[in-house]
């Protein structure tokens, strides 16, 4: 057992960090979608997009350890969500594809050239996939997806519906007939968030994702978005507490620096164990997801509830450090703490997480106390 | 990154199991309890401690040269998760192992080290520590207790307080100040002293749980010979601030789990048998919230430690990361504790052998003994000072 990450992924983060640093535009205080598509195309170039398809695909082969935190430095610099979203496709792909998916779309995937949106929060939905209600009936496709990321541009949709036994996750190319796309308005237009209506679409023959196990692919979905967008939320708490604590120790009044009021002080203190709090639980639960561990629902839900919560926190603080210039238009704190909102609510809240949590505590200690009890 | 266990691993895993299911009496966490008596309950815990020392199990992480097993980081996580399983007790001597060990081990001459960590690691000596004073908590470095070195001896005179253990204990390691001309760090040395030497007076102290587990410690030109310094004369600060680091650090976080995570445990069965109303009171929405955050938050008390582990297995300071391990671990169970209290609903003031009391009212009391949490090993406050100004560099 250990409890670090190795030189490689280290330096993959560093990496994506850095490339990510020469893309300014992506944090600049307005709210143009038009810093993604070069940012994408620098991380397709690097071969992010190929290093979760199987090496026998033409990728690299790895998994959602080797890339957090190359995902935790996506965060940080507010990268296109969608290029997250092709990462949790690529990973769903790479172990419940088709082999005639796998090699439809992957080599593709890889080389950045693919672009896929992921389709499941609908209007009147919790945040389970089990509740949507778009469906496929005789291989034809209804229903109305509401907040999939950059869904303009995309070329292909990872699209979450009811087949005839429950959830399923189905592809659908963005050019079929019935497909059409609305920009969304919402406090993030720096995702180009879409509605998609899917109206009497007609399904390919290998749309189904998984056909052998269509829930556990659903459920590989949850949870390896899930466990991204934790590593995103502790990116941007990183990010945070980093931008407080530089400016407690530059900006003065009374003649000192704000940072030695311990008002100021200790906020950023907290903030910094909460930021460290949260790596813990997201670095653990993207591990359950790389090893597909038994208590992957568990930590999953705790990684995203509470980086969430962090995240949210990290930011409001980070205002209120800043004082007046925290609340202006051109410092940009505001782009983070949307980018916090959007991503709370994707794959599912903290609510929803923290819920999840306790009935899989409560179900882990029913099986313990039955198994005690069983060998007494 | 891996928490897979190899097949030794696992052995080392099943050995404890077995072991520990032998050494627990029968009932051990269902029916059968630790003593009520405050006394007794130290006596017992004494006793455990003797008995995992018998069976090989006391100071695991301790070199084999002093009676240790020289246990891998992994070897402690796999020790405390089974500890847990089993509900294991407490030991009384945690000071003795966690704080005095740890730091002869560090700047102890080979002659301490050979006094003194055998009868640590046997719990044959049970140790306490004499730092705070009446005047000198948070502003540690201002303690006033004397020690006059005469005659090959030092001769010490004043007052600590709050020495927890100390009715229990043979042996104090204490900071007192050795030269008063100098600035007050500097002047401070690290002695050992016998807790039977003539001279020496404890008188309890009450706290809010009513339990009496800490103490004034009068010196009334006590003799403490010589040898039994630690590090240099005048140079006790630096040997005090190793201590701190290792009572503030993941080994003791990983031992405290232990007991938050049984707690909680035993809190979520007992909150499915209870009934509120027309519900059991785990259905109760509002709770399950805070239970899940809890949950959480007890569980990174553990990741956080395992993920310090790592970093000190790749040379990292021990110091920075203490006070954030601490300032989590005390704010996580002290919330624990108050949403236990809130979940009970309205039997929750019930305790102790009240036939009504959940839980033989075992949640009572530990929430109780919550609040000194954030107070010892350094109050939150100063904890917060110390990543402000030395993780994070913002100035004082
Ligand atoms: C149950 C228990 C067991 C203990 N066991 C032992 C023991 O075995 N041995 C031992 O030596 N000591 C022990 N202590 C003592 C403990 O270490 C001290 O209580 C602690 O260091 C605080 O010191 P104090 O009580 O003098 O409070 P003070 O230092 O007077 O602090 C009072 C308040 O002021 C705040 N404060 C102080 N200075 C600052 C500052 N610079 N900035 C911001 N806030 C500040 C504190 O955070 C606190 O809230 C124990 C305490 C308790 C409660």
């Amino acid at each position: 057992m250990n409890f670090a990450f190795d030189e490689e992924q280290t330096s993959l983060g560093d990496t994506v960090a850095r490339l990510l640093a020469d893309h300014a535009a992506l944090v600049a205080p307005d709210l143009s979608a038009d810093a993604a598509g070069p940012a994408w195309d620098a991380l397709a170039e690097l071969g992010l997009f190929a290093m979760m398809v199987p090496e026998e695909r033409g990728g690299a082969g790895l998994g959602p350890v080797d890339l957090a935190l190359s995902v935790e430095a996506m965060g940080a610099s507010l990268a296109p969500l969608a290029a997250v979203d092709a990462l949790v496709v690529t990973d769903l792909l790479a172990r419940h594809g088709t082999p005639a998916q796998q090699e439809q779309y992957l080599p593709r995937l890889a080389a950045g050239e693919l672009r896929v949106a992921l389709a499941m929060i609908e209007k009147d939905d919790d945040d389970a996939p089990e509740s949507v209600k778009a469906k496929v009936a005789g291989g034809v496709l209804n229903g109305v997806k509401l907040l999939v990321a950059e869904g303009a541009q995309a070329d292909l949709f990872a699209v979450v519906a009811q087949s005839d036994s429950g959830p399923a996750v189905y592809l659908v190319p963005a050019d079929a007939a019935g497909v059409s796309v609305r920009a969304h308005e919402d406090i993030d237009p720096t995702c180009a968030h879409a509605a998609v209506t899917f109206a009497g679409v007609a399904l390919g023959d290998d749309a189904l994702v998984g056909p052998a196990a269509p829930a556990r692919t659903v459920a590989r979905l949850f949870d390896a978005g899930a466990g991204m967008m934790a590593c995103l939320l502790t990116g941007i708490a990183g990010r945070m507490l980093d931008t407080a604590v530089e400016y407690a120790r530059t900006r003065e009044q009374f003649g000192q620096a704000i940072g030695s009021f311990q008002a100021i002080k200790h906020r950023c203190a907290d903030m910094a164990v909460a930021v460290e709090a949260a790596r813990s639980a997201t670095y653990y639960g993207v591990w359950t997801l790389s090893e597909n561990a038994p208590d992957r629902a568990r930590a999953v839900s705790m990684a995203k509830a509470y980086a969430g919560e962090v995240a949210r926190h990290v930011c409001n603080e980070t205002i209120q450090v800043h004082g007046g210039m925290g609340f202006t238009w051109e410092l940009g704190i505001h782009r983070f703490l949307r980018r916090t909102k959007v991503i709370e609510h994707s794959f599912g809240s903290s609510v929803w997480h923290n819920e999840r949590v306790l009935t899989e505590t409560l179900r882990t200690l029913a099986d313990g106390e039955a198994a005690q009890q069983a060998a007494a | 990154m891996d928490f897979n266990y190899s097949p030794s691993e696992n052995e080392f895993r099943m050995e404890l199991r077995t072991w520990l299911a032998a050494a627990l009496p029968q009932g051990w966490g269902e029916t059968v309890f630790e003593p009520e008596d405050e006394h007794e309950r130290a006596m017992f815990r004494l006793d455990w401690e003797r008995k995992l020392h018998a069976g090989g199990w006391s100071g695991i992480n301790w070199p084999k040269e002093y009676g240790g097993r020289g246990a891998t980081l992994i070897e402690r996580g796999i020790f405390a998760e089974e500890m847990a399983r089993a509900r294991a007790p407490e030991g009384i001597n945690i000071i003795g192992h966690n704080l005095a060990g740890t730091t002869i081990l560090a700047h102890g001459t080979e002659e301490q080290k050979k006094r003194f960590l055998p009868k640590i690691i046997s719990s044959d000596e049970v140790w306490c520590q004499g730092f705070s004073e009446p005047n000198a908590g948070s502003d540690l470095a201002s303690v006033r207790t004397r020690a006059e070195l005469k005659d090959g001896k030092f001769i010490v005179n004043g007052q600590k307080i709050w020495t927890s253990y100390a009715q229990y204990a043979q042996w104090c390691f204490a900071l007192v100040r050795t030269d008063p001309d100098v600035p007050k760090h500097k002047g401070l040395s690290f002695l050992l002293i016998d807790m039977s030497s003539p001279g020496i007076t404890i008188r309890p102290l009450r706290q809010i749980s009513g339990e009496s587990e800490f103490n004034e410690t009068f010196f009334d030109n006590v003799e403490v010979p010589a040898e039994n310094i630690v590090g240099d004369l005048n140079g006790g600060w630096k040997i005090a601030m190793t201590t701190l680091a290792y009572e503030r650090g993941p080994e003791d976080a990983l031992g405290r789990q232990i007991r938050f995570k049984q707690e909680l445990d035993q809190l979520l069965i007992t909150l499915t048998q209870t009934m509120q109303g027309n519900r059991s009171a785990i259905d109760n929405p509002a709770v399950r919230q805070r239970l899940a955050r809890a949950i959480s938050e007890i569980e990174i008390v553990r990741l956080n430690a395992l993920r310090s582990f790592s970093r000190l297995l790749d040379g990292a300071d021990r110091g920075s990361d203490a006070s954030m391990t601490k300032l989590y671990w005390s704010h996580a169970a002290q919330t624990m504790y108050e949403v236990a209290m809130d979940a009970l609903g309205p039997i929750a003031p019930l305790s102790g052998n009240d036939p009504a009391a959940a839980s033989l009212g075992r949640f009572q009391l530990s929430w109780l003994q919550s609040k000194a949490f954030t107070i010892y090993s350094g109050s939150s406050e100063i904890q917060r000072n110390i990543i402000g100004e030395r993780v994070l560099g913002l100035p004082r």
